[in-house]
């Protein structure tokens, strides 16, 4: 058993004393002097031509300043990836969506800019639209981009071993289709950003992104500007989940309002906003096919997805490709084939949302399992096990897998929930689900990055200031990363000074998402660390004209061992290093990884390079109420491999956090479309849950211990709310005989299920 | 607009005597005349309790009440919470059970916990999840919320 003393111990979040008092500052609680605020004029039309735009009344307003529409700013498309780009900054002679921005307002107060939006006269020719990807593939379909034939993005395909042979394997097969849909991500703080830019474009940003250097690449990009002119700075960020990673529009508008008007400008989305123009999940419809033996092997399996993107790329085309991997990876099946197809539609559009495709193809394909279970009359853990992953196999889809804890989280989780014993000792209305899951654990680099950058310098009085390129958005890494450090360097964490996230000033880092940032950034900070603790040691070592094998670090000083009377303290040779030796001590750390394996395959996804992967099981227990069909989430059991807890206490909040998240998807969280307008923008009408709805949730921390991870850890953020949809799901089942292909398994879906169930049984008797 | 109106209100145990607009929310008034932008806005709908304050011993989102309905009254902020050096114990235990990811709705948490421990010092299950069911928070789960609570409730007796 290795023996740490700060790493795997429950130290309470870093930022949480400043959090508690109310002083931890927010982008929006920033102000500069002669600050103008901007507001966004957004397209009413799910699609529409623009005939033209009359701004003479705005301008003209008391206290605007300045009003912008497509000709005022650069006509270049972005997304996350140039080859994915399609959005502008100011829509030019169309809007796709009702939320597409059509002009901006920056004036005195949001009053003055909110009153001059309703200056603005549009003249929209409105156009026919499509919000079913199944319709938008249809040949007569209204094009969302001209010249995108069938309105298809993206198209994935990919076969591993003999899909056709694999089914004549098989004993039995199954087939259905199942459906998700969109949920957003209810960060609690939205999106705001203040920016100031000169006339030679020197940009200063303050943003709640998790991206922030990808955000100055992004920006630079999109207004043609030197990267190295911007400086984001990112404050204290109230949550992401996924939807703060993007190039926002308003982004890109600040800077440019800043530049016209000469003063900052501070652009903050309202709730409403957020809810009908910032990113979601993507809706998905996956039919799938499975062949199994009679013992339960997976010979086969086929998945034909549809993917919702909703009018612009975003992510999409990466989350697609995630779908396919994770369907792909899980379970050992010689035999795959996945088909995807990812859809302009005239609604909002999809992005990053914490699980990245993964929760939508684990919905698929958990209860998909769960009905195989059933026909051949085998338990669901054990048709799990039959099929579960192991550690160093290379799957069918040619992924590497290094550590592997999937039977240990199923055997875990089973013991935990006393699944044997409550199946034996069954209650009315009260059933178990269970689903696995696998993710990447450190992000990935089928994009060509995965970077992490770490500092880590000694100062003269013997302290320590570490430079991260990662950022904290409420997770916790700031917490984590500094132990790895402050246990390398055998100090109190909280001794060491952390700034992250500053473009000027850190190495970069892709940003915090993908689970990776455990993985990357405490690669980074642990290379950072033993390459100071090795300069720090043979500094000493000429101080005290000794042996480097001979000296001792302990309680900050250094000594030759048998002689700690004789220590120099890390003071003495903090001194020492700036003073004397004029070299002061300090180290980088800078983590980009894995190395490309030559079998990655960036049309198929076969291959995906992800230096750790993760595992984990869900298991639900529900109670059904059979007059209402409400469900109620009784127990609640998250079994995850992660590697090593870092600090167990934060990652129990990951877990609970996730869970519940997943649980709000599972039941009742459903952003709502009707002709393409969002009718729930509001947390009144789009619930989440609430402290009343949240059953306890237990977490089990299985430590593999991965041989790639810094001190054996992997990435557990997004994963915990990657099977808990299913695991509910396929518990309503247990529970009353109910199954729910499409989400959210709402009271109404279930009281529907119960019914036919019931005029059913009367039919037959 | 309107003309302004006078209103005299006691902060965290600070008098003010303001002139506000009638449409003032006393949320813009605390963060934005006033500074205290520990109280945050979520969702300026009442729906999140991010800006929840305390007003004459009751929990109010501040969002959605006008600076002039609270003329005369005594409000505490969460900038109000800390007596001294040492955290109040409901903020200590936030810190120490791990109740606090983004932080974002921790303000709000706190101050209703107040509310409900001031009102019932040992209170249920029920009762925590009574409280703060108006508190919205997309980062915890709550599990360790309602440990913070119940760890505040030790603290304090």
């Amino acid at each position: 058993m290795d023996n740490y003393s700060i790493v795997g111990k429950r130290i309470p979040h870093r930022d949480a004393m400043e959090k508690v008092k109310g002083s931890a500052v927010f982008t929006s609680d920033i102000k500069l002097s002669g600050m103008l605020h901007g507001k966004i004029l957004r397209s009413p039309v799910p699609h529409a031509k623009i005939r033209n735009i009359n701004i003479s009344k705005a301008e003209k307003l008391k206290g605007v300043k300045a009003v912008f529409t497509a000709k005022d700013v650069p006509l270049i498309k972005f997304s996350i990836s140039p080859t994915w780009a399609d959005k502008l900054i100011l829509a030019n002679k169309k809007v796709r969506y009702i939320g597409d921005e059509i002009a901006a307002v920056v004036a005195v107060d949001e009053e003055i800019a909110e009153e001059a939006l309703e200056l603005i006269e549009v003249d929209l020719e409105e156009l026919p639209a499509v919000f079913d990807p199944l319709e938008a593939v249809q040949p007569d379909a209204p094009l969302v981009h001209d010249g995108v034939e069938k309105n298809i993005s993206k198209t994935l395909s990919m076969e591993c071993g003999h899909i056709e042979e694999g089914f004549a394997e098989a004993d039995i097969i199954l087939e259905d289709t199942f459906q998700t849909q969109a949920q957003s991500h209810c960060s609690l703080e939205t999106h705001c950003c203040i920016a100031t830019c000169s006339p030679t474009d020197e940009v200063n940003m303050w943003v709640n992104s998790q991206a922030p250097h990808p955000l100055r690449q992004k920006l630079a990009a999109a207004l043609n500007i030197d990267a190295a002119k911007i400086h984001i700075t990112t404050p204290v960020i109230g949550g992401g989940f996924g939807s703060k990673i993007d190039l926002e529009p308003a982004q890109a508008l600040c800077v440019l309002l800043a530049k016209k008007t000469g003063k900052p400008v501070k652009i903050e989305h309202s709730r409403k906003e957020q809810f009908i123009a910032t990113r979601m999940r993507h809706p998905t419809i996956s039919k799938l096919k499975f062949g199994v033996k009679r013992d339960g092997t997976i010979v086969a399996k086929q998945a034909e997805v549809v993917m919702d993107n909703g009018a612009y790329n975003s992510h999409g085309p990466a989350v697609l490709a995630y779908h396919n991997v994770m369907f792909s990876t899980l379970y050992r099946v010689k035999n795959i084939k996945y088909d995807g197809r990812l859809v302009y539609t005239n609604k909002n559009w999809g992005g990053a949302c914490r699980g990245y495709g993964d929760p939508q193809t684990s919905f698929a394909q958990e209860v998909m399992l769960d009905m195989i279970a059933e026909e051949l009359n085998m338990d669901p853990i054990d048709l799990r096990l039959k099929n579960a992953n192991i550690p160093n196999e290379v799957t069918a889809n040619a992924v590497q897998i290094t550590s592997c804890g999937l039977k240990e989280c199923l055997t875990q989780a089973r013991d935990k929930s006393e699944w044997t014993a409550k199946k034996a000792n069954r209650q009315k209305h009260r059933g178990l689900g269970v689903a696995a899951m696998i993710y990447t654990g450190g992000g990935s680099i089928g994009s060509g990055f995965n970077y992490s950058g770490a500092t880590l310098q000694m100062n003269a009085d013997g302290t320590f200031q570490l430079l991260m390129g990662a950022l904290d958005i409420g997770q916790g890494s700031n917490t984590i990363l500094t132990q790895m450090a402050a246990e390398i360097m055998g100090v109190d964490p909280v001794s060491i000074s952390l700034t992250t996230a500053d473009t000027d000033t850190t190495f970069p880092c892709m940003g915090t998402f993908g689970s990776r940032v455990t993985f990357c950034g405490g690669s980074a900070v642990t290379e950072a660390a033993q390459g100071l603790k090795k300069q720090l040691l043979e500094s000493a070592a000429e101080l005290l004209e000794a042996n480097i094998e001979d000296l001792k670090m302990e309680e900050k000083t250094v000594f030759v061992k048998g002689s700690p009377d004789k220590a120099l303290s890390y003071a003495e040779i903090g001194a020492a290093s700036f003073y004397k030796k004029k070299k002061p001590l300090v180290a980088h750390g800078y983590y980009n990884g894995p190395d490309v394996p030559p079998e990655f395959n960036p049309v198929t996804y076969e291959g995906y390079p992800a230096p750790a992967l993760v595992f984990g099981t869900h298991l639900a227990e529900v109670e059904v109420d059979p007059a209402t069909g409400k469900v109620e989430v009784l127990n609640f059991v998250a079994a995850h491999d992660l590697g090593r807890a870092i600090n167990p206490l934060l990652v129990e909040g990951q877990i609970e956090g996730g869970a519940a998240q997943g649980i709000g998807w599972a039941l009742m969280e459903n952003l709502q479309f009707e002709n393409g307008e969002v009718v729930n923008p509001n947390f009144h009408d789009y619930k989440m849950l609430t402290i009343k709805d949240v059953p306890k949730i237990s977490s089990l921390l299985v430590e593999t211990v991965d041989p790639n991870g810094p001190f054996g850890a992997k990435g557990i953020g997004e994963c915990a709310m990657v099977p808990t949809a299913p695991a509910i799901v396929n518990a309503i089942y247990d529970a009353v005989g109910v199954r729910i292909k499409d989400l959210p398994a709402t009271t109404e879906k279930v009281f529907q299920g119960l019914k036919t169930q019931r005029s059913d049984q009367e039919n037959s008797t | 607009m309107g003309s302004k109106h006078r209103i005299q209100i006691t902060v965290n145990e600070e008098e003010y005597d303001l002139l506000v607009h009638p449409n003032r929310t006393l949320l813009d008034l605390l963060r934005y005349d006033l500074g205290l932008t520990g109280t945050k806005e979520g969702c300026d709908e009442g729906d999140c309790g991010a800006c929840t304050v305390i007003v004459n011993r009751k929990v109010v989102t501040s969002c959605i009440v006008l600076a002039v309905e609270v003329d005369g009254a005594t409000i505490t902020t969460i900038e109000g919470m800390q007596k001294g050096d040492a955290l109040h114990p409901i903020q200590q235990a936030f810190v120490d059970s791990g109740a606090v990811q983004c932080g974002f709705c921790t303000p709000g948490m706190i101050l209703t916990t107040k509310a409900l421990l001031d009102e019932f010092p040992d209170p249920s299950e029920d009762d925590i999840k009574h409280y703060l069911e108006g508190n919205l928070c997309r980062c915890t789960g709550y599990t360790k919320i309602i440990d913070a609570v119940n760890n505040a409730v030790q603290l304090l007796k």
